[in-house]
């Protein structure tokens, strides 16, 4: 861990970081007062049968329940692009991006180990991360407050679901990191990390809407997100277990192939 | 201890294609043997695509080797880069940088993380013709030569034991590069080591103790400059007033043509014999072209080695600095 690279790393990232914990905190903030100004009349709808039941378990979310909301919340796709934003995007370019650019090769030249530098930008993307996601909850709490549905909200939980939220996307960013340091070029590294995400967040929301698909829910790494099944009191073990397993071996990849790679100069 | 050594040092590059279609891998740098003494600004000279680069980012520990080994500052560079880091210096060739910080930004951010001052920045962007205010602007802003100035002052600004600079001149204008030169006999005079890399002869001949001349990954020659120089034959023209002066037979003198008052002649080594014999004669014009090092090189090294179009560039840059550097004189060496 370099404290400078740290540091430089927030001065580079500033800006969007304050974007995205702004976009994130009104997104949270939006899905208390869904369900606690709409919430009936969309039940009312899916009770009639207009809608297909299977939309009403979007993700394990809804807008039924508060916990269902946050989960909604947690799973839509744009909290998936706010996130991504540095869950993936910052951590492919990471090694990738200064790689191409050719400002890798100033960095590596000062007295940081590969490994340094590694750990210095994981380390910052889970701060990044740990913003983001407590971004969403402070939203989901200001909601539930404002809108007078808090009671319903066990805020005791609201730690595990950061953590839970934390290990995901932490995951995500561990993987995108792993492939920033195996290509020379950030266009192969989004390229790897995007279809990882992207296949994953297929299954799971393929397994959630269409019944005969829930066994492909298991080899997605969104199936172990959990806010609705934490705020009402459960905690999957191994679900944070998996995460954390998935995010240590793609560490332990980055940590391996990222010293013994050859940096030629860049083109 | 010597700054630098390499031992048999190889480096290949495999294609990461399939097998069928990389039937070699490509051999950037072939059983390169040498050693850098301290103290001593040494140049590493080859034709673009020789492995100088290559053989830099050896050093460094950005490339592993197929096979051999070096060490800088007596450390190997296999375990122990980042302690060589921590002493060493470094300018990339054609230098990439953060281009949304400000100049200032950004030779803070690079002394930070070396976690000690940089004593010599504000005499080195002094030296550089580098002012507060350009410093302030964002890099993305610069020209060329003001990034090989920032440059420059990155690598050089918390006084490093060693310096490894690749073409370090590149784009500079040519005052900045005196400046530049002027700064690298400081860093000799302080018992700095320097390390550079450049495909211009005229630089190193005009800065560096040593230099090693490397084609093809292979290591071609390593010499004194002095040494070399000595041993080139100068080119004399004399425009007589009066009757000619005997040269045949003066040690060192050869080619010698005598054509309407023009003597034209090569004079190889020791002087004083020559100009014994054109002692007492009526010289109205006098020039002893200065031995320059491409000459020297391309005289000793270029038939055997098949440098001829490296030369012929190399000429030109050479003529173009002559006219520049050599002022009608009479004896110039």
């Amino acid at each position: 861990m370099n404290a400078t690279l740290f540091l430089q790393t927030w001065r580079f990232q500033r800006i969007k970081l304050l974007a995205v914990l702004a976009g994130l905190a009104i997104w949270g903030f939006l899905m208390p007062v869904i369900y606690s100004q709409f919430g009936v009349q969309f039940k009312k709808l899916f009770d009639s049968g207009i809608i297909p039941k299977q939309f009403a378990e979007f993700g394990e979310g809804d807008v039924f329940s508060l916990p269902g909301s946050i989960s909604l919340g947690f799973i839509h796709p744009i909290s998936l692009l706010l996130n991504g934003i540095f869950a993936v995007g910052f951590a492919s370019a990471a090694i990738a991006g200064e790689r191409q650019r050719g400002t890798l090769e100033v960095l590596l030249a000062r007295p940081i180990s590969r490994r340094g530098v590694h750990a210095t930008l994981y380390i910052s993307l889970l701060v990044f991360l740990g913003m983001s996601v407590g971004a969403i909850l402070v939203g989901n709490i200001a909601g539930a407050v404002l809108f007078g549905v808090v009671d319903q909200l066990n805020l005791s939980r609201v730690p595990v679901l950061w953590l839970n939220g934390v290990l995901l996307f932490g995951a995500i960013g561990s993987i995108g990191l792993a492939a920033s340091v195996s290509f020379d070029r950030l266009t192969p590294a989004l390229g790897v990390t995007l279809t990882v995400v992207l296949v994953s967040y297929f299954l799971e929301i393929l397994g959630s809407l269409w019944p005969d698909a829930k066994g492909l829910q298991p080899y997605s790494l969104f199936f172990y997100l959990k806010p609705r099944a934490i705020l009402t009191g459960q905690t999957d073990l191994f679900s944070f277990g998996l995460l954390l397993t998935i995010t240590l071996a793609a560490i332990g990849y980055a940590l391996a192939i990222f010293p013994r790679r050859d940096l030629a100069a860049p083109s | 201890m010597a700054a630098i050594q390499t031992f048999g040092l190889t480096k290949e590059y495999r294609s990461r294609l399939p097998r069928p279609r990389t039937p070699t891998a490509a051999r950037a740098l072939d059983d390169l043997t040498l050693d850098v003494r301290n103290g001593e600004v040494f140049g590493f000279l080859g034709p673009n695509g020789a492995g100088k680069t290559t053989m830099i980012r050896l050093l460094l520990g950005f490339l592993h080797p197929t096979s051999g080994q070096a060490t800088v500052l007596g450390l190997d560079t296999e375990r122990r880069s980042v302690e060589i880091r921590q002493r060493v210096g470094y300018l990339p060739g054609g230098i990439a940088l953060y281009d949304g910080l400000s100049g200032e930004r950004l030779l803070d951010y690079l002394a930070g993380l070396y976690g000690r001052p940089a004593p010599r920045r504000r005499e080195l962007l002094d030296r550089l013709e580098f002012s507060d205010r350009d410093l302030r602007r964002p890099v993305r802003d610069y020209s060329r030569g003001m990034r090989q100035k920032i440059g420059i002052v990155q690598a050089l600004q918390h006084d490093p034991e060693l310096a490894i600079l690749d073409e370090p001149s590149e784009g500079l204008d040519p005052l900045v590069q005196r400046a530049f030169y002027a700064i690298l006999d400081d860093l000799r005079g302080a018992g700095r080591t320097v390390f550079f890399s450049s495909h211009v002869l005229s630089e190193v001949e005009r800065l560096c103790d040593r230099v090693a001349i490397i084609r093809r990954g292979q290591l071609v020659a390593l010499e004194e400059v002095e040494s070399l120089l000595a041993r080139r034959k100068r080119n004399v023209e004399m425009r007589l007033a009066g009757p000619p002066p005997i040269l045949d037979g003066v040690p060192g003198v050869s080619g010698l043509t005598i054509a309407d008052g023009l003597v034209t002649c090569q004079l190889e080594g020791d002087v004083g014999p020559f100009l014994q014999a054109i002692a007492g004669h009526s010289i109205s014009d006098l020039t002893i072209e200065p031995a320059h090092l491409e000459e020297a090189f391309l005289e000793f090294y270029a038939d055997e080695l098949g440098l001829a179009d490296w030369g012929r560039s190399t000429r030109q840059v050479a003529e173009t600095s002559r006219e520049e550097a050599t002022a009608p004189s009479v004896v110039d060496r």
